[in-house]
């Protein structure tokens, strides 16, 4: 009797081990997640990072929050619950992200943040980040430029709980309030969305007809603005763009578009999916957390040149 | 009986709470704004490290420019561990600190981003440009600094406006009382930091201190 019931229990407890080892079999899994894929920037990432992940080795699970800070805590919820040896995140809000961060750090997934940073540090392992100021004033200079010092313009803002909306307005403005003929007679969020900007465009447009220049916080919304302009038959407007989507390369080449800003979104995901894989095979993290990649301007001398959020040379 | 007990109460209450009151100073504009972002005030913090720290950094850092810029040219790092610096990681290019002497070929002082070409080896050649502002691109003396660093701040606003607060101090400090008028011609003495500009374009050097003579 004794005997069977030890032989059921060293069966059972080999099974267990079994099946507790089997995934090691498999293997490991890296967690991608960002906002929507329906703005090519995060689309870019996303496949930058898989790819990565894939040459190194890794599985991966592909995941969008659709910028919904709840959402993005269930699919932390759901990457902690798959194994994942490490999460590639590019966040819903940089104070709403924190919680979601460590949470993922106290069930043992270190976090690789990319495109947004997080209001902390000690909580991911790496904040690999565009210097969005850097690349703003980049922007702002030539849009400056173009519009010989002077004018009305409109700026297009981006989505409020992001940080990089407020630190590009920033940059644009710490450039265009140094010149004193530059007037900015209108200035809206349109939250990061193409269909957003052409209808703040619309609007903004029948209320301003006298404007000169639009800057917009990201390619999309520019796309949206350019759209609604052409659309009003105001092809004489001037447009700059920031993120260096082929979208915008492509109406900088037949001159509608003036000049945009490139993050190297592709670049960034790919070094923050070898960050993590030298964190899980050697407990190591970069020397420092947060890392600023910086922008490229874009206009019609280099855009031939931009291909998928990457510079050919 | 009771109206005299309540004031008696009254003026014993005055007295014990007088010595507990505090004189508070008005905060002035510039408190009032670190106050509400929470402490941070980036003009207050450069105007504190400028004469103990980022003068004293630069003097002692850089180097002649034609001599610091042609050794970037020959051995980037070797020029980078001489008189480079940048964030550890991420993509930033090279700071370089250096000191320029030389004559003014040309003065762009029409754009607001105006500057000063000066010619170091005598050809009559403009060979860097010095930023004159007011407006100031970039954020090079920041840049230069390895006493300063990303990670310290709480975001990249704070960082940026870290960086753009030594701009607005050098040019409070020495290049809006700077005369726009004859100064091609003139002798140019400049400390200051610029970052390694991309192949076949001119320098771009942000003073820290500036001189302009006869």
């Amino acid at each position: 009797m004794k005997l069977t019931r030890r032989l059921t229990l060293a069966a059972f407890a080999g099974t267990l081990a079994l099946g507790v080892a089997m995934p090691a079999f498999a293997a490991d899994l890296i967690a991608i997640i960002t906002p929507s894929h329906d703005n090519p920037f995060f689309k870019a990432e996303a496949v930058g990072a898989e790819a990565k992940a894939k040459e190194l080795g890794y599985e991966t699970l592909v995941l969008v929050h659709d910028d919904d800070a709840n959402k993005q805590s269930q699919l932390i919820d759901t990457a902690i619950g798959r194994g994942a040896k490490a999460i590639i995140l590019d966040n819903a809000g940089s104070e709403a992200s924190i919680a979601a961060v460590q949470k993922a750090k106290d069930a043992g997934v270190p976090s690789f943040l990319i495109d947004r940073e997080i209001n902390a540090t000690g909580v991911a392992v790496s904040q690999i980040v565009s210097n969005n100021y850097q690349g703003a004033q980049l922007g702002a200079e030539e849009f400056v430029k173009l519009m010989g010092e002077s004018g009305n313009y409109v700026e297009l803002l981006g989505r409020e709980a992001d940080l990089n909306a407020g630190i590009r307005s920033k940059g644009y403005h710490d450039i265009i309030d140094e010149y004193p003929e530059m007037k900015m007679v209108a200035q809206q969020s349109a939250n990061w969305s193409q269909t957003e900007g052409y209808s703040k465009m619309e609007t903004i447009l029948q209320a301003n007809p006298d404007i000169k220049g639009v800057i917009s916080g990201n390619d999309t919304m520019a796309m949206g603005a350019i759209a609604a302009l052409q659309a009003a038959g105001r092809k004489d407007v001037i447009v700059v763009g920031f993120d260096g989507s082929n979208d915008v390369r492509d109406s900088i080449k037949s001159g509608g578009i003036k000049a945009t800003v490139l993050q190297p979104a592709y670049a960034q995901a790919q070094m923050a999916v070898e960050q993590a894989d030298t964190y899980i095979k050697t407990g190591k993290g970069p020397a420092e957390e947060k890392q600023l990649m910086d922008c490229v301007l874009i206009n019609a001398d280099n855009a031939a040149k931009l291909e998928t959020f990457a510079l050919k040379d | 009986m009771p109206n005299f007990r309540a004031a008696a109460a009254i003026s014993l209450a005055i007295t014990l709470v007088l010595p507990g009151c505090k004189i508070i100073k008005t905060p002035t504009a510039e408190e009032a704004a670190a106050e509400a972002s929470g402490g941070f005030a980036p003009d207050k913090q450069v105007a504190d490290l400028w004469d103990s720290k980022v003068i004293p950094f630069l003097q002692q850092r850089a180097g002649i420019f034609q001599e610091v810029f042609a050794l970037s040219k020959s051995d980037l790092d070797a020029a980078a561990a001489r008189y480079g610096h940048k964030e550890k990681d991420g993509t930033a290019p090279w700071t370089f600190a250096a000191k320029v002497s030389g004559t003014i070929v040309k003065a762009e002082t029409k754009s607001r981003a105006a500057y000063l070409e000066a010619d170091v080896d005598g050809d009559g050649k403009g060979d860097v440009r010095i930023q004159i502002g007011p407006v100031i691109k970039g954020t090079a003396i920041r840049d230069s600094l390895d006493f300063v660093n990303f990670n310290e701040f709480k975001n990249q606003i704070q960082w940026a406006e870290f960086g753009k607060a030594f701009n607005t101090h050098v040019y409070g400090l020495t290049l809006e009382k700077l005369s726009r008028e004859g100064l091609e011609g003139k002798k140019v003495e400049a400390l200051g930091a610029y970052p390694l500009p991309p192949t076949g374009q001119p320098a771009l050097l942000t003073p820290a201190t500036l001189t302009i003579g006869g």
